[in-house]
């Protein structure tokens, strides 16, 4: 295993941006998110290395907006451009292993359906993901619950696994991307070191049988005591990381214009609103129960895997604290 | 474009004006040829009371330099009370756009009667010159910084 | 606080009991301890599951909104925040009084969860920054209430963070509104848990209008920001909560306590939420209001 002491991180990080552009987790102003290394650098963000960051790094694949593609109308004639895709290799370094298996969930979504998304296959391609495994878990954190292993992050997704030694990194390839990545790096020592310690999970349950259970209960009188306090604002889905609904709109100045891509929440009126006014979804319980499901039941069915990951953010930042955990735990039973 | 360049910086400036008092002014001030330059775009509401915070917030966004807020006096309101409304409003609008960092000389409202069509050129040629000292706005501007290829003639 | 915790719990189970109320609203134990949650109770047995405890933060009357075309009698538990909320709602005419039932709680001020998040285990918790702030901790309205009232901490309101705004240079300030607004999500909570944001049908709910759009960016965000300050100005009772639930911590406050602050300088002090009749600031006008617009 490759190693380098944290005190030169930077040194790594330098490297990194000659030839990448580098993403890195960072607290901006009190909020923690994934950006360029460069704000590090200018000092806008601090780096964020304590634990997972609030808004997830699928922004790295699926961005909160994003351009489709660009146009210029002029009385009925139309234009369309194709708006370029990242041109040069991306490295996301620390992404959690709770996040590659999130993205596992979104390739499902945009890469094993009938369509291919050219926009999140580019991203997809060009990203190269270095992996840190959570010594520390929050008290949160219930991946393991959901299936993850805290030793070794997605294999289809992650890059290079990074371990955490205290006072070093340690860094072994997964893929021929990452070995090509890691190929490039100088200064890095090596180790034979075993894997370090990790503190176990305190939130911890067991999840066997959930989707057929939530097969029989959607009239359940459980959804009126969950989604009671719920405010439907879109905080837990805009900081999931598998949470990929989006709405297409567009922005237009004069004769030219974008079709943007952005965020929608299940969470509010008009996701489901349609033409005509009519509402399928009206309150709080339809709303938290489909995305409740959604998470635990209909994509099972459809891909064979939960698309909760157990990251805890929605745990930690509901601010009614509606608590997906305490739910399968009283499903379960 | 040449609005980009300080010096060949000709604002634009967008007017509410109140459809029975600054409109009929600023057409006073029109067909009594009194001359004003021509960077204002005057948009005609049916009261000062009509303009709603947002349209001045939508305005530095789509990037207008400077707003001015146009109606009858206190007291001559043609809907009776409708501009002692605007009055509380942008007494406080006034000073949030301050506050967010808008160059209180971009923003400005006044009472400008149907008779007044001197004051009305002399507000906006007031509001033109000031704008133009101090340049473009490019606070709460949301730009959208797109090339796209020309529509070809042929079909 | 455990006498006022079994004092709650007897009085929710003597209304469910009774039939005075089919529903009391209150908080209950949240994931961690720092939050504190609110929860629905409509039977006798399930009292116990109510708590009073230093994180008791949520406003509860907003919830009051969601019985108005049910049959139920509503009782909430009601901090001195929740009973502005509560009198702000019934003078929007969103709520109607005889179908609730507010019992009211004296409050000492609640500690931020966001801060007990961040700190380790044990650690002494600061209070939150609205209830520092707080002037009213007594409930202003109620039908009964439990516990005894408390020496108010605050007596003047405190506009020291706008002076520090307002004193920036132009350039400075709208750094400062651009970086803090960059980091919203526009995920919406601060509207949808604020009582004063009590409208069916919003704004930024209609995006096909045009007001809004769903583009993020500093500008967009900052136009939901600034309109949504003005939408509750002369409404807002400053309980924080907008504040408290935001996830990227923007200090939607600094906004609101602005427009309070020009609003009692302008058209004199007011406090909102205090009353259920009288004018609002921005619904009404004096003649005799100052003029700069000549």
């Amino acid at each position: 295993m490759k190693t380098i002491e944290k005190a030169k991180l930077d040194s790594l990080f330098a490297q990194l941006a000659q030839n990448y552009s580098l993403l890195v987790p960072v607290d901006y102003n009190g909020l923690t998110q994934f950006a360029p290394y460069s704000q590090v650098q200018e000092g806008v963000s601090q780096l964020y290395l304590d634990g997972n960051v609030t808004v997830s790094p699928k922004t790295a694949y699926l961005p909160q907006s994003e351009a489709m593609y660009k146009f210029r109308a002029q009385g009925k004639k139309l234009a369309i451009e194709e708006m370029a895709g990242l041109d040069k290799q991306q490295v996301l370094f620390g992404v959690r292993h709770c996040d590659t298996k999130a993205i596992q969930c979104l390739d499902k979504v945009f890469l094993d359906e009938k369509f291919e998304d050219p926009q999140y296959k580019n991203k997809r391609e060009q990203n190269i993901v270095f992996s840190l495994a959570c010594n520390n878990p929050k008290a949160t954190c219930f991946c393991e619950s959901m299936g993850l292993d805290r030793a070794h992050a997605e294999a289809s997704v992650a890059d290079v696994q990074v371990y955490d030694f205290g006072d070093s990194f340690g860094f072994e390839a997964i893929s021929d991307k990452g070995k090509a990545c890691l190929d490039k790096l100088t200064g890095l020592g090596e180790t034979a070191s075993k894997l370090p310690d990790q503190k176990p999970q305190t939130l911890k349950f067991d999840v066997a049988g959930l989707p057929e259970k939530l097969k029989d209960m959607f009239e359940d009188p459980i959804w009126d005591e969950y989604s009671f306090k719920c405010l439907n604002c879109g905080t837990c889905s805009y900081i999931c990381p598998t949470c990929h609904c989006f709405d297409i709109n567009n922005k237009i100045r004069g004769e030219v214009g974008v079709k943007l891509r952005t965020w929608d929440s299940c969470m509010f009126n008009e996701y489901t609103l349609m033409a005509g006014g009519h509402q399928p979804r009206a309150g709080k319980k339809e709303r938290v129960r489909n995305r409740f499901l959604h998470k635990l039941q209909y994509f099972n069915e459809k891909h064979d895997m939960s698309l909760c990951v157990g990251c805890g953010r929605c745990v930690a930042k509901c601010p009614v604290n509606v608590d997906i955990t305490k739910f399968i735990r009283q499903v379960i039973g | 474009m040449s609005n980009n360049s300080v010096e060949n910086f000709e604002p634009k400036i967008l007017v509410f004006a109140c459809n029975w008092c600054t409109y009929a002014g600023a057409d006073l001030a029109g067909t009594s040829r009194l001359q004003y330059p021509p960077n204002v775009r005057v948009l005609r509401v049916p009261c000062s009371c009509r303009v709603n915070p947002q349209f001045v917030i939508r305005a530095f966004q789509r990037g207008i330099d400077g707003v001015l807020v146009a109606g009858c006096h206190p007291g001559d309101c043609h809907y009776t009370t409708g501009n002692y409304y605007t009055r509380r409003r942008f007494l406080l609008i006034t000073r949030m756009m301050e506050y967010m960092g808008i160059d209180p000389k971009r923003f400005h409202t006044r009472w400008i009667s149907g008779a007044e069509g001197p004051k009305f050129q002399q507000v906006v040629t007031e509001m033109i010159e000031e704008v133009k000292a101090i340049g473009p706005n490019d606070k709460l501007r949301d730009d959208m910084k797109v090339e796209v290829k020309a529509v070809e003639t042929n079909e | 606080m455990s006498d006022i915790q079994s004092e709650m719990r007897a009085t929710a189970k003597q209304l469910l009991e009774s039939g005075e109320a089919t529903v009391v609203i209150g908080w209950e134990k949240g994931t961690m301890p720092y939050n504190s949650t609110p929860v629905m109770i409509r039977s006798a047995a399930d009292v116990d599951k109510l708590i009073w405890d230093e994180y008791c933060q949520q406003n509860l009357s907003t919830y009051l909104i969601d019985f108005i075309y049910t049959e139920d009698k509503v009782a909430i538990f009601a901090k001195g925040c929740d009973t502005r909320a509560y009198n702000r709602l019934i003078q929007d005419k969103r709520i109607s009084a005889d179908k609730c039932i507010v019992i009211g709680v004296p409050c000492s001020g609640m500690k931020s969860a966001k801060a007990a998040a961040k700190l380790p285990e044990g650690a002494e918790v600061p209070m939150s920054k609205a209830c520092k702030e707080c002037r009213y901790p007594n409930p202003v309205v109620f039908d009964r209430k439990i516990g005894q009232d408390v020496t108010p901490w605050c007596t003047e309101k405190d506009f020291s963070d706008v002076e520090a705004i307002e004193a920036m240079d132009q350039d400075a300030k709208a750094a400062f509104w651009k970086e803090q607004y960059t980091k919203c999500i526009r995920c919406y909570a601060c509207r949808n848990i604020c009582p004063a944001c009590n409208c069916t049908n919003c704004i930024f709910d209609q995006s096909a209008s045009g007001w809004q759009s769903k583009d993020i960016n500093a500008s967009e965000n900052q136009f939901y920001g600034v309109t949504r300050a003005f939408h509750v100005a002369g409404r807002c009772i400053e309980c924080g909560q907008c504040e408290m639930v935001c996830p990227s911590d923007v200090p939607i406050m600094l906004m609101n306590k602005k427009f309070i602050k020009d609003i009692d300088t302008l058209f004199g002090a007011y406090e909102a939420g205090l009353e259920t009749e009288g004018p609002v600031p921005l619904s009404h006008y004096e003649v005799s209001d100052p003029e700069e617009f000549m």
